[in-house]
């Protein structure tokens, strides 16, 4: 390996630019740093460079530790974006520099640098002085200079971001010649995709200083894991469908998983990936043999002819809990776009297909993106009660692996601590700060803004702080309006060792067990249902009883989750102490129950009877709404 | 459309017409009284030891002022555009004020200073050091006064020159001294040379300071601008206008050198 990173960091006080970047690259490649800017990937190549300070990890350049070494003793060729060609010195005597501080003879520097301005097309023009030289010849000495005294590696910073498009062009197809004929390992840093595809061997994807994903730009177009690569990497339709019988569906449509889909699980959300190529868009149905899995009908919306190809934006409606990330859907509408190209055929008259006509829609190939786990938001108050909630929230969306939001909400004068205390709590989080972990100050007063966030930002858990009190406004409101778990917080476990699943509230749940059983999972605990069967139940209601816990046992074998179920006859006239009892003799770490939809007729009983049980527990309590 | 000729000669015209007793008049006098006496008369005057040696002491201690100043100024420059430490701001205006101080109350400061009964003076005394009413004194108040020159000429293009040619330097494998030696140096050649002829220039024609500390000593401290006030108060108008004019002169000519030079700099940016 020519260069290795390991756990490569680096800060601007108190900004983390660069966090934890791992990358090898292999002798004579040409790898990629592709990235929006104030992503980090130009400082990752000044790192390398020895231009900026780590503030931790290793920087391994052809087997040698150069980490604490000064940018003189690195040998890397460093090309910038603004060229800083010496102005006072001519082209040759730039390109010599590097030698003449190595104190070659002048004959040996003259010849080196006549051939190297040969070989990137500068020939005759060593005796210019800079200010003669256009923007594209002036990169090619600042590239010739970097070259000149034979450096391990060639590192370049946004080199052709200052040319026009077609000077860019040829710069790009004489560097790639020239890295191939020299065999030099080189790293080039830009936001430019398609420069960053044409260009590298392989490709880094950098994002907020985290490193996305690594891959060769094929399969980074074609297969990538993650939903940043998949829409930052050329345009792409990403659809969110969910896990149905071992088939993905798409509102009323079902898709087989392709055999090298990343493993899902039932009811897990999934992301479907599809290019704009891979789309049929045409009047007619498509045949059989075609293989094409038809999504349903839609209507063009906007349509560009670009000569080889025609550009479609299809509307599509009528997919009921599908939601689509890219191409991004129209505010406030329950529609989504999916982006088409069709390739010109002059046989097909003027317009193969004309706007606002409307079209069958199908995919001849598509890509699964790798699941992400729950998606969490963290309500963190500066209260003892927030402090928990932040402290467990921890723990469960660690075990969840999924993006988790920490929120704050904070009066317009009190923003920057709330932004300040949300900063601390990233960086102590458990596991370190990710890519995954972002916050977000809002302002207003708390019960509302949670409210709105936890709606607007399809949330698959809600971890709130709680009193002793009950329930609480919020978490009412958040079952009531979006349905989403809600995990109430007052003492805080260190670990998540033992779950209880109550199944005991009305009708026994399906939604409760999937949900503890995947929180179990993830964290290694051991699960226990209980079921609390009335003393005058009919017999057919024990049987159900005893179906459903088969039922939950077989989902958590599933899982591959540690599980018992037992089912106890209620002795007092009240659930709840039965509970409670339970959970004080089996030390658990977790109560999940289930809350009946919003307009169950055993709502106003089951309020009643989750505000006894919050009463009688400090533990960690997460409510499931039942699946409709 | 073209304002018929005549009129565009207006506004020029006008110009001309007013400057004509603020700048132009004067500047033509000093010639008229210096060449009253015809060209032997005015070589009489200047071979006088005291015009002869007033002129020489102006320009060697110009000449001091502006090496010293020159590399002062430049290090000071490189210091407070390349370095970010608390205090640079404060400094930065620290090195800035002389211009703004009258040069009087400078002279008057350092010799509360250095002066026999000054801070640092009286310690000296003891010692037979006596930096005031000496050419040392003369030396250390224009320093003092011409400071802001180097710095203020050298500092923008520091500031202008991006951090990448640096570092290019360094990738390429020069040393820290190599870089500043070929590559930063040469970036300054154009700032350096109209800084050193501003801090001549202003150090040929100080005079609020250097009368404050020098003493005015005939053949001692006296230098062009202090003999020509001296001679003037003495009535002997001709030896002072023949001296002022040899000051002139010699202020036109560098005045001639920083157009050429400026000129020069801006040619090869654009």
């Amino acid at each position: 390996m020519s260069i290795i990173l390991t756990d490569l960091t680096a800060r601007y006080g108190a900004d983390t630019v660069v966090n934890c970047v791992s990358l090898e690259i292999a002798d004579g490649e040409l790898f990629v740093l592709l990235g929006g800017s104030g992503s980090g990937k130009s400082t990752i190549l000044r790192m390398i460079a020895g231009l900026m300070p780590l503030a931790a990890g290793r920087v391994e350049i052809d087997g040698r530790d150069v980490t604490n070494l000064p940018p003189q003793q690195r040998d890397t060729g460093f090309v910038f974006q603004n060229y800083s060609v010496f102005q006072h010195m001519t082209v040759a005597q730039n390109v010599e520099f590097g030698l003449r501080i190595r104190r070659v003879a002048s004959s040996d520097r003259r010849r080196r640098s006549t051939e190297l301005l040969d070989q990137v097309g500068l020939g005759g023009l060593g005796a210019r002085f800079p200010d003669q030289l256009s923007g594209g010849q002036l990169q090619r000495v600042a590239l010739a200079r970097a070259l000149a005294y034979e450096p391990t590696v060639l590192l370049l910073d946004e080199p052709f971001s200052a040319l026009d498009v077609k000077i860019r062009a040829q710069l790009r197809q004489s560097l790639k010649e020239i890295q191939r004929q020299l065999g030099v390992t080189t790293i080039l840093v830009t936001h430019d995709q398609e420069e960053a595809f044409e260009l590298a061997d392989r490709i880094a994807v950098i994002e907020r200083g985290f490193l996305v994903e690594v891959d060769t730009p094929a399969a980074l177009y074609h297969k990538p894991r993650t939903e940043f690569a998949a829409t930052f990497v050329g345009g792409g339709n990403v659809l969110v469908g969910r896990m149905e019988g071992g088939h993905m569906r798409l509102g009323s449509v079902t898709l087989p998983l392709p055999p090298d889909a990343p493993p899902h699980e039932e009811d897990d959300s999934v992301r479907l990936l599809f290019r704009p190529e891979t789309v049929y868009a045409d009047a007619k149905l498509p045949s059989q043999q075609q293989g094409i899995h038809v999504l349903g009908e839609g209507s063009v919306c906007d349509e560009i002819f670009s000569g080889s190809q025609q550009r479609l934006r299809l509307e599509m409606r009528g997919f009921e809990g599908v939601r689509s990330l890219a191409p991004p859907p129209p505010y406030g509408r329950r529609i989504f776009y999916i982006d088409a190209v069709r390739i010109s055929d002059p046989a097909a008259g003027p317009v193969g297909v004309e706007l606002g006509q409307r079209v069958w829609v199908g995919l001849s190939r598509y890509h699964v993106l790798d699941p992400t786990g729950l998606k969490v938001l963290i309500a963190c108050a500066e209260t003892p009660a927030g402090q928990a909630a932040a402290a467990f929230g921890g723990l469960v969306a660690r075990a969840a692996a999924g993006p988790t939001t920490l929120l704050a909400v904070a009066e317009p004068e009190r923003m920057t601590a709330a932004r300040d205390h949300l900063e601390g709590l990233r960086r102590r989080w458990p596991g370190g700060p990710s890519l995954r972990l972002t916050s977000k100050v809002r302002l207003g007063v708390a019960a509302t803004e949670v409210l709105t966030e936890a709606q607007e930002g399809d949330y698959e858990l809600v971890v709130l702080g709680r009193q002793r009190e009950g329930l609480g406004a919020v978490a009412q409101q958040i079952l009531q309006r979006t349905e989403t778990p809600v995990l109430l917080v007052q003492e805080t476990p260190s670990q998540i060792a033992r779950i209880l699943v109550c199944t005991a509230a009305g009708e026994p749940g399906k939604s409760d067990v999937r949900f503890g059983g995947r929180i179990a999972r993830r964290t290694g605990a051991a699960v226990k249902v209980l079921h609390i069967a009335h003393p005058d139940a009919a017999s057919w209601q024990h049987r159900r009883a005893e179906q459903h816990m088969a039922a939950a046992q077989a989902v958590l074998d599933g899982l591959g989750v540690e599980a018992e179920t037992q089912i106890e006859e209620q002795r007092t006239p009240e659930l709840v102490p039965a509970i409670v009892a339970e959970a004080q003799a089996g030390d658990y770490d977790l109560l999940v129950i289930g809350a009946p939809t919003w307009r169950h007729p055993a709502r106003l009983r089951w309020t009643d009877f989750a505000t006894q049980i919050l009463r009688s527990t400090a533990r960690p309590v997460l409510i499931v709404p039942m699946a409709t | 459309m073209n304002p018929r000729p005549k009129a565009v000669l207006v506004p020029p015209l006008l110009l001309v017409l007013t400057l004509l007793p603020l700048l132009l008049m004067p500047l033509g006098a000093i010639f008229v009284f210096a060449g009253r006496a015809g060209l032997p008369g005015l070589i009489a005057t200047l071979s006088q030891p005291d015009a002869q040696f007033a002129l020489r002491f102006s320009l060697l201690i110009a000449f001091g002022t502006a090496v010293v100043n020159g590399i002062l100024g430049t290090f000071a420059a490189y210091v407070l555009s390349k370095y970010r430490f608390r205090g640079r701001e404060a400094l930065n205006i620290v090195v800035n004020l002389p211009v703004a101080i009258p040069t009087v109350v400078v002279g008057t400061s350092l010799l509360l200073l250095w002066g026999p009964i000054g801070l640092l003076g009286q310690l000296l005394d003891p010692l037979g050091i006596q930096p005031m009413f000496a050419p040392a004194g003369v030396l250390l108040a224009h320093l003092f006064v011409t400071f802001p020159y180097m710095l203020g000429a050298v500092k923008p293009v520091l500031d202008e020159l991006e951090m990448t040619y640096e570092e290019a330097a360094y990738t390429i494998g020069a040393s820290r001294w190599q870089t500043f030696r070929h590559i930063i140096l040469p970036a300054l050649r154009g700032g350096m040379l109209s800084g050193l002829l501003m801090t001549f220039a202003h150090s040929l024609g100080e005079f609020g300071a250097t009368v404050m500390v020098s003493g005015n000593l005939r053949l001692r401290t006296q230098t062009a601008p202090l003999f020509i006030f001296a001679q003037f108060e003495a009535g002997n108008i001709e030896a002072a206008n023949a001296v002022a004019a040899v000051l002139a002169l010699i202020s036109f000519a560098i005045f001639m050198l920083l157009q050429w030079a400026t000129q020069r700099r801006s040619g090869r940016v654009s």
